[in-house]
Formats: C-alpha cells, sequence, structure tokens
C-alpha cells in the first residue's frame, strides 16, 4: 500500500483535487486529540491500493497555529512513502514557500500544478520541464475543477514511490547560517527518526518546539544548543533566525518564478478585482452581506421547513409501520414495549425531521466557502465582532444559529470549526446556542396566543432580535473572564480569488456533514430518550386510580352495548375483544388518515383498510347502511372516551413520575421566577428535543371537560397564569440551554466534556436569575408583560452597547513600537 | 510611517517589523518579508481592517496590527 499525504496551502484546490483522485472512497475522522478532520481517501489503481491523507491547507510547515501542528506531526509520526503538494498555478510564488518546506523533509514529493486553466485565463506561461528540473521532483499539471488530472497523478505518486530510494535530496543552501546548521545536524546524529536530519536541524533552530521535544529523547537540552547558535547568529550578522529563512525562501521562489514563469497579463485586473470592487464597497458591501444571509435564511430555512411537509409522512409512515407491527393497546392498557418504541420513534423523528434544512444549509455553506465569500464576511464585519471578543467569522455561525426568526445551533455550531482565533472560536460555540432556535418557535407561539394576542408582532419582534445582543453580552463576559487568557489569534487572513464551485464538491461535503449529525447526535440523543421516558414512566400511577379508570371504561363498554344491541351487526361487536379490534381498527385509521390529505392518498389507505378487514370497514364508512351507522355512531363516541382516559392516565402519570417529582422538587427555586411544576416539567422534558416542550405542556393543560379548546386558549383559562409569568418563562426559554443535540456538538467542537456541561449548566442558572429578577421586579412595580418585556429588552441592549466600549485584550502576540526594548 | 497610516492605492516597501512571536511568524508565512512591496487595495466599510496586496494575492489585516510594520511609501 503507498500512503500519501496530501499537502497545499489554503485555497490552492487540495479538496477539489482529493475528490477528483479518491472519488466518494473517503471517510472523514478526527485527528487524535484535536478536532481538525482528517479526511482520509483509498482506492485501486493498477493493483496499487493507494491510502490518501488530506492534510489541512497550512501556508507553512512550522508548529505555529493548530493546522500546521497536526500536518507536521502526522508526517513526522505516520511516516507518508509520497507527499503531494498541491500548487495554484496562478499564484506559483507564494506556494512555493510551502513547497521548499516540504521538499526540505526527504519524503519524495510529487508537485502538482492545479487551477492550469486559471493561470491560462490570467495569462500565466509555465515552463513545468524547467520547475521539474529546478525542483528535482515531478510535476504534473491539473484542473482540478474541470476534472483533468487525476490519471497524470496517480501514476506520478505510484512511479515517485517505486523510485523512492533514488530520491535525490532537495537542498536550499541557507549561507551564513549553514554553519550552525551543521552543529545542530551534529548534535541531533545519534537520533533514530529516520527523517532527513538536516530538515531536523533547520526546525529545531526555528525553534519548532513539537520537533524539540520529539528530539530531546535522544540529545539532552537541545533547546538551549538551538539558542546558543541563535544567539551567535543574531550576535553575527544582526538577523533573526526565522526572518532570515522567510526571506531567504521568498528569495528561491523569486529565482524559480523568474526562470519559469512568463506573464502576458500583468497588471490587468483580474474577475476578483472587479468582482471585489462592487462586493467590498464601502456603501454596497453591507446591504449585500444581508441579501445573502436573508438568501441563506430563505433558502434553507423557509424552504426547508416547506420541504420537510413532504418528508414528514415518511417518518410518520415509520411510526405507524411500528403501530401496526407492535403488540397492539387493549383499551386503556397500552403495552409498555409499544409505548417505549413509539416514544422512541417519535424522539428520533423530531431530530430527523430538520435534515431537509441542514442538508440545504450545508450546501449553502459549502457553495459560499468554496466561493471565497467566507473570508469577504468577515473582512466587511470584523470591527463590530471584535469589540465583544468574537472575530469576523463569527458572523456566518450566528446567523445559522438564528440571528433571523430562527435557526439551528448544530449548524451553527459546526460552521465555527474554520475561525483562526481559537479564543473567538470558544466564544462563538458557546454563545450559538443563545440564538433563536427554530423549535422554540411553537412554544413562543402558544405562549403569545395565549397572553398577548393584541401585541404578538411587538413581542415575536422583542424575541427574535433580543438574541443577538445576549449573544454580544455572554461573548464579551466570557472573552474577558473564562476564556480570558486563551489564545488568540493575529486577523492576517488572504481573501482568495473567487472560483465556481464544483457540483461533486458541494454535494459531498453536505453529506458528510449531514452523516456526522445523523451518526454522532442520534446515538446519544436516543441514549437521553431512553432515561426520560423511563423517568416519565416510573413509578407509574396508584392503584386506586388504576381502578377509578377500569370503572371509567365499563361505563362506557356497557352503554356501547345497550345501543349496538339495536344493529343486526351486533354478533360483529359482541365480545370485548372483537370491539378491542375494532377500536384499535378504527383509531389505527384515523392515524393514517390524519398523516395524508391528498385525495389519492386518502383512497389508498381506504383500500387498505378495505383488505385488511372488509367486515370492520363498513363501520368507518357506513354510508347508506343504517345498522353500520349507528355502530359507527357510538364507536366515535368510545374512542373519545378512551382517549380521554388515557390522556387522564398520562397526566397522572407524569405528575408521579421522577421527572414530575423533579419538577416539584425544585419549584421552590423556580417559584420567584413564576414557574410551577407543570413549567418544570416541560423545560426537563425538552431536554431531548425542543418539541417536546410545547406537547408536553399541551398535555399538562387539557382541560378534559373542554376537548373542543385550542392549547393556548387552555392555557390561558386554566394556568392561572398572568402576561408577566409568561414574560418569565419566555426570557427562560430565550435563555435556556440548547438541546442535547446541540451539546453534542458543542462537546466535538471544543474536544471537552468540561465545556459541554458548562454549556448545560450556565444558562440555566442564568435564565432562572434573570426571569426570576424580572417576575420579581415586575410584581413590585406591578407591570403587565409587555412592560416588563420593553424593561428587558432595552436594558440588554443598552448592556451590549456599553460593553461593546471597553477594549478587549489580546493575548500571546506582541508587537509595536512601545515595547521596544 | 507605518502601514496603517498609507490611503487607498499607495504602494509600499517593508522596512522593518516591530513584531514578535505568532504574530511574526504568521506575517512571514503570509509574505511579509523586509523589502516586500504592499498595496493598499481599501479600506472594510467600517473603515477597520485594511485589504493589502502582497506577493500577488489578497490578504486583510487589522490596523492594529498594521501599525507594527515600519514601511517606506513607493
Amino acid at each position: 500500500m503507498i500512503k500519501v499525504a496530501l499537502a497545499g496551502q489554503p485555497n490552492c484546490g487540495k479538496s477539489t483535487i482529493f475528490n477528483m483522485v479518491s472519488g466518494i472512497n473517503q471517510h472523514i475522522a478526527n485527528y487524535p486529540g484535536v478536532t481538525v478532520d482528517k479526511k482520509v481517501g483509498r482506492f485501486e489503481y493498477e493493483k496499487q491500493t493507494i491510502e490518501m491523507v488530506d492534510l489541512p491547507g497550512t501556508y507553512s510547515f512550522s508548529s505555529f497555529s493548530l493546522e500546521e501542528r497536526v500536518a507536521k506531526d502526522f508526517i513526522v509520526d505516520e511516516k507518508p512513502d509520497v507527499i503531494v503538494n498541491i500548487v495554484d498555478a496562478s499564484n506559483i510564488k507564494r506556494n512555493l514557500y510551502l513547497t521548499f518546506q516540504l521538499l526540505e523533509i526527504g519524503v519524495p514529493v510529487v508537485v502538482v500544478l492545479n487551477m492550469m486553466d486559471v493561470a491560462q485565463r490570467r495569462g500565466v506561461e509555465i515552463d513545468i520541464q524547467k520547475i521539474s528540473q529546478m525542483l528535482g521532483c515531478k510535476v504534473v499539471s491539473a484542473s482540478g475543477a474541470k476534472g483533468v488530472g487525476g490519471k497524470e497523478i496517480v501514476e506520478a505518486i505510484i512511479s515517485t514511490s517505486k523510485n523512492k530510494d533514488d530520491y535525490k535530496k532537495f537542498k536550499i543552501n541557507y549561507e551564513e547560517l549553514e554553519p550552525c546548521i551543521k552543529i545542530i545536524e551534529d548534535i541531533i546524529s545519534a537520533s533514530d527518526i529516520s527523517l532527513n536530519h538536516r530538515w531536523l536541524a533547520i526546525k529545531v533552530l526555528e525553534g519548532d518546539s513539537s520537533i524539540i521535544e520529539k528530539l530531546d529523547k535522544d540529545s539532552n537540552n537541545i533547546k538551549e544548543k538551538a539558542k546558543i547558535q541563535e544567539n551567535i547568529f543574531h550576535d553575527t550578522y544582526d538577523k533573526d533566525i526565522c526572518a532570515f529563512l522567510a526571506t531567504l525562501r521568498y528569495d528561491c521562489a523569486d529565482v524559480i518564478y523568474h526562470k519559469t514563469i512568463n506573464e502576458t497579463k500583468l497588471g490587468k485586473s483580474t474577475v476578483t478585482d472587479i468582482v471585489d470592487k462592487f462586493i467590498l464597497n464601502r456603501w454596497f458591501a453591507m446591504p449585500f452581506l444581508f441579501l445573502v444571509m436573508f438568501l441563506i435564511y430563505q433558502l434553507a430555512i423557509v424552504y426547508g421547513y416547506e420541504l420537510t411537509k413532504y418528508t414528514w409522512p415518511l417518518l410518520a409512515g415509520i411510526k405507524n409501520f411500528a403501530i401496526d407491527v407492535l403488540p397492539v393497546t387493549n383499551f386503556i392498557d397500552i403495552p409498555m414495549i409499544t409505548g417505549f418504541v413509539i416514544w422512541m420513534i417519535n424522539s428520533a423523528n423530531a431530530l430527523l425531521n430538520y435534515i431537509p434544512i441542514f442538508f440545504i444549509l450545508f450546501a449553502l455553506i459549502a457553495i459560499l466557502e468554496d466561493v471565497g465569500y467566507m473570508p469577504r464576511m468577515a473582512f466587511i464585519l470584523d470591527r463590530i465582532f471584535r469589540k465583544f471578543g468574537l472575530h469576523g467569522q463569527s458572523t456566518l455561525p450566528l446567523v445559522l444559529g438564528g440571528a433571523m426568526v430562527g435557526g439551528c445551533a448544530v449548524p451553527g455550531v459546526m460552521a465555527t470549526k474554520g475561525i483562526a482565533d481559537e479564543r473567538a472560536r470558544m466564544a462563538t460555540i458557546l454563545t450559538v446556542p443563545y440564538m433563536n432556535c427554530l423549535a422554540k418557535v411553537p412554544f413562543y407561539t402558544l405562549l403569545l396566543g395565549a397572553f398577548f394576542k393584541e401585541s404578538m408582532a411587538l413581542m415575536m419582534f422583542f424575541i427574535s432580535t433580543s438574541t443577538i445582543f445576549i449573544a454580544l453580552i455572554m461573548a464579551k463576559l466570557l472573552t474577558s473572564t473564562v476564556l480570558k487568557n486563551r489564545e488568540t489569534a493575529p486577523f492576517v487572513m488572504e481573501l482568495p480569488p473567487y472560483h465556481l464551485p464544483t457540483f461533486k464538491g458541494v454535494i459531498i461535503r453536505a453529506f458528510q456533514r449531514v452523516w456526522t449529525y445523523i451518526y454522532k447526535v442520534m446515538t446519544i440523543v436516543l441514549a437521553v430518550a431512553i432515561i426520560l421516558f423511563a423517568m416519565l414512566q416510573f413509578p407509574g400511577i396508584s392503584d386506586e386510580s388504576q381502578i377509578k379508570y377500569e370503572v371509567q371504561l365499563e361505563k362506557s363498554l356497557k352503554v356501547f352495548e345497550k345501543k349496538v344491541k339495536k344493529s343486526k351487526y351486533y354478533i360483529e361487536v359482541n365480545t370485548k375483544e372483537k370491539v378491542s379490534a375494532l377500536l384499535n381498527y378504527y383509531d389505527g385509521y384515523r392515524a393514517k388518515r390524519m398523516t395524508t390529505s391528498s385525495r389519492e392518498g386518502a383512497k389508498s389507505i381506504d383500500e387498505k383498510y378495505k383488505q385488511k378487514n372488509q367486515n370492520y370497514f363498513k363501520f368507518i364508512k357506513p354510508k347508506k347502511d343504517k345498522d353500520a351507522r349507528i355502530v359507527n355512531k357510538v364507536l366515535r363516541k368510545l374512542s373519545k372516551t378512551r382517549k380521554r382516559i388515557l390522556r387522564n392516565i398520562k397526566n397522572e402519570k407524569v405528575e408521579n413520575s421522577l421527572l414530575g417529582m423533579s419538577g416539584r422538587a425544585i419549584e421552590p427555586l423556580t417559584k420567584y421566577a413564576g414557574f410551577d411544576w407543570k413549567i418544570n416539567v416541560a423545560f426537563l422534558s425538552s431536554f431531548a428535543a425542543r418539541e417536546s416542550a410545547v406537547a408536553t405542556l399541551g398535555t399538562l393543560y387539557e382541560n378534559n371537560k373542554a376537548d373542543s379548546l385550542r392549547a393556548e386558549e387552555a392555557m390561558a383559562q386554566n394556568s392561572g397564569y398572568t402576561s408577566l409569568h409568561a414574560v418569565a418563562i419566555i426570557i427562560f426559554m430565550l435563555l435556556t440551554p440548547p438541546c442535547i443535540a446541540t451539546m453534542i456538538v458543542v462537546k466535538m467542537q471544543t474536544n471537552s466534556y468540561k465545556w459541554m456541561m458548562f454549556a448545560i449548566f450556565f444558562p440555566v442558572f442564568l435564565g432562572v436569575f434573570i426571569s426570576s429578577f424580572v417576575f420579581t421586579f415586575g410584581n413590585i412595580y406591578h407591570l403587565n408583560g409587555l412592560e416588563a418585556m420593553k424593561y428587558y429588552y432595552i436594558s440588554i441592549v443598552s448592556a451590549a452597547l456599553l460593553l461593546g466600549l471597553f477594549p478587549q485584550k489580546l493575548m500571546n502576540w506582541k508587537g509595536g513600537f512601545l515595547k521596544k526594548p | 510611517m507605518t502601514l496603517d497610516m498609507l490611503k487607498k492605492g499607495q504602494r509600499c516597501e517593508i522596512k522593518k517589523m516591530h513584531v514578535k512571536g505568532k504574530l511574526m511568524h504568521k506575517l512571514l508565512d503570509m509574505g511579509f518579508v523586509n523589502g516586500s512591496v504592499i498595496e493598499v487595495v481599501r479600506e472594510a466599510p467600517l473603515y477597520d481592517p485594511m485589504e493589502l496586496r502582497i506577493q500577488r494575492y489578497l490578504i486583510s489585516l487589522r490596523k492594529s496590527e498594521a501599525k507594527t510594520l515600519e514601511v517606506a511609501i513607493l
């Protein structure tokens, strides 16, 4: 097997080449201990197995950023047979800076000149033979976006790996530095690291901490010895080693550039220049950015949501299938296994329902990444975000999280991956969950419908715009307290030339991200769902209640019996078993009928049920059959009664359950915010997925006598809440932790359970505190809900603006004239 | 004169870099070495950061960082 490492600077089209060469035979893992993606592709060519690892894109090969460290550790530890270096043919000079560092390692290199079509368009003529000669390695030309050069690359890899032993070592003459390199090389000669010792010596002199660590095992005090050489060099030539090396490498790149390249269109504006005149224009940039954000929102959230209307019946179909095959309900006795499986399917469906939205969202992000708009977005908004300890690159995660009415924190947190500044990245991960979750919207609608009928629009405005201010406040607080000493990175960011994205690349990435969501998130959500199920199920209802409900059922069955006796079909429903089967048949039909609205769909369900049981079907659709109509009428009534009893049982079960007890247990604490145990239970059960909050509240407040009341009406009448209560609940909901799915991606992105726990508990305490404050304050001054919300909104907006005035502390890098010795 | 003082469209050459640590390495890797020629392409809509052309590509740099580079106008 040939092991290949794919290296290249960012924006050189590396992943396009990777996709072209390895096709869809790839999988994503993480590099050990870090959150950097490791893409591995494995394929066969002429009976040779090739394993290709896509290293993170880096400008250089030192260890000053996480990506560089990861890339270098991979080469040192895994010792690939060949390094493939992707070079942007339209910008060779800068790319060669990395190429030299790769060549020095001593592992055979194949240079791929990518984007040859772009280079040609820009009038760059390249003497490939000459470059190959000067670098002493194979050079292949390709154009990943056009699908050109894949075969040549693979052939070059195989032939280079075959002739591995004849590989000529590449050497740059570092002139004045050579004596120092020689001394260090001699010191480390005993080391058994099988890489080029000259390269190791150069790395040691650069102060590369991970190489020094590796060498320190064999030769002691290598660091001090390097320091001595560094001082000697500095004293003799008044030059810093790193700056000296960089300058020399750029000079060498310049030499190669001048000898091998001829540019015919030098000085002419490129397409990128012209487009940027509009996109980054002082007056046009902001409106355009807003338009892009709006389009993402519209396409993914709004149309994606439309799409879920078509995918939902599929998910409902799974549930109905499960109901069909599971043990049936015997009147009010639901078998535990049936209840459990349906609960699990409901929990899974609640999350799977969002997959169309996620897929569109991830595809759009991939397009933005490929086109090159992402860094420009950061460029436009950096000044605002920097004031709060965030980064220009925090824009997209916050928008996805729900800066406009609703979003989802899961893709938002996943999109923080590219943020260069570690502190800003952490702050973004921890603040995205404060944004407006799409699944919270029905909950707000329920409360607004119940308590704020007249001022719904204004309240919705407060709710949806307050989140961004909360996020900014939290970012500022976090970066000036717990994250204060985290590494920050200087904002030195390339604005790459615009490229058309490839369809294949976008689709592959969207699928990969959706898949990550499914298998990482779903497993844990299901585990939590099991726990919640148990907590809602046990200890169950008391024996007396059980008897009470059975008596109720008996009574209604007697009524049923009495009435159907008049029908000539009495013989078909004269035993309990028969009635139970018919009742389940009827309820099953009703449930299936609810999932379709088309006439054809309804017809096919009719057909199915006719086939299932011809005798029973006449009771569902009696038409002109008078005797069947009698049965139909009483059957409907019986079904209604059974539903009511089941609901009462469920209510009582929830009330007695472990979760219900927990809700009661924290009531003394939450009463200051005006929450009773029912609200507490709703919040607790919403942890698996937000959607269940509405469902739980719905069941808890349904009034038995008033079946026709809608949930919000029932809540307004039966809860005894005022609008101030509602505001306290809304504020808590705005601040409370995101669902378990988000917590898992927070864990994935921060790579720490500690931060995940922080992300869960801190918002809860904050939420309880602020909503208690608002509720108590509102009670003292006799405010109504709307007034309380207004005060809350004004306070957080002014707090955010005030905090923005404080300067931000920058860590881990220094500069400027003040510190000059 | 430092880089942040330049206006849109001006070109300059790096004379001396007053930086250390991470920022120095980052700048070196991105092509900021003594003698490199820089062109100020534009400022961001909110006046900071600035967009520069160096070694034939575009880069954005905050003014606070640009302040550390001593340059001479060409």
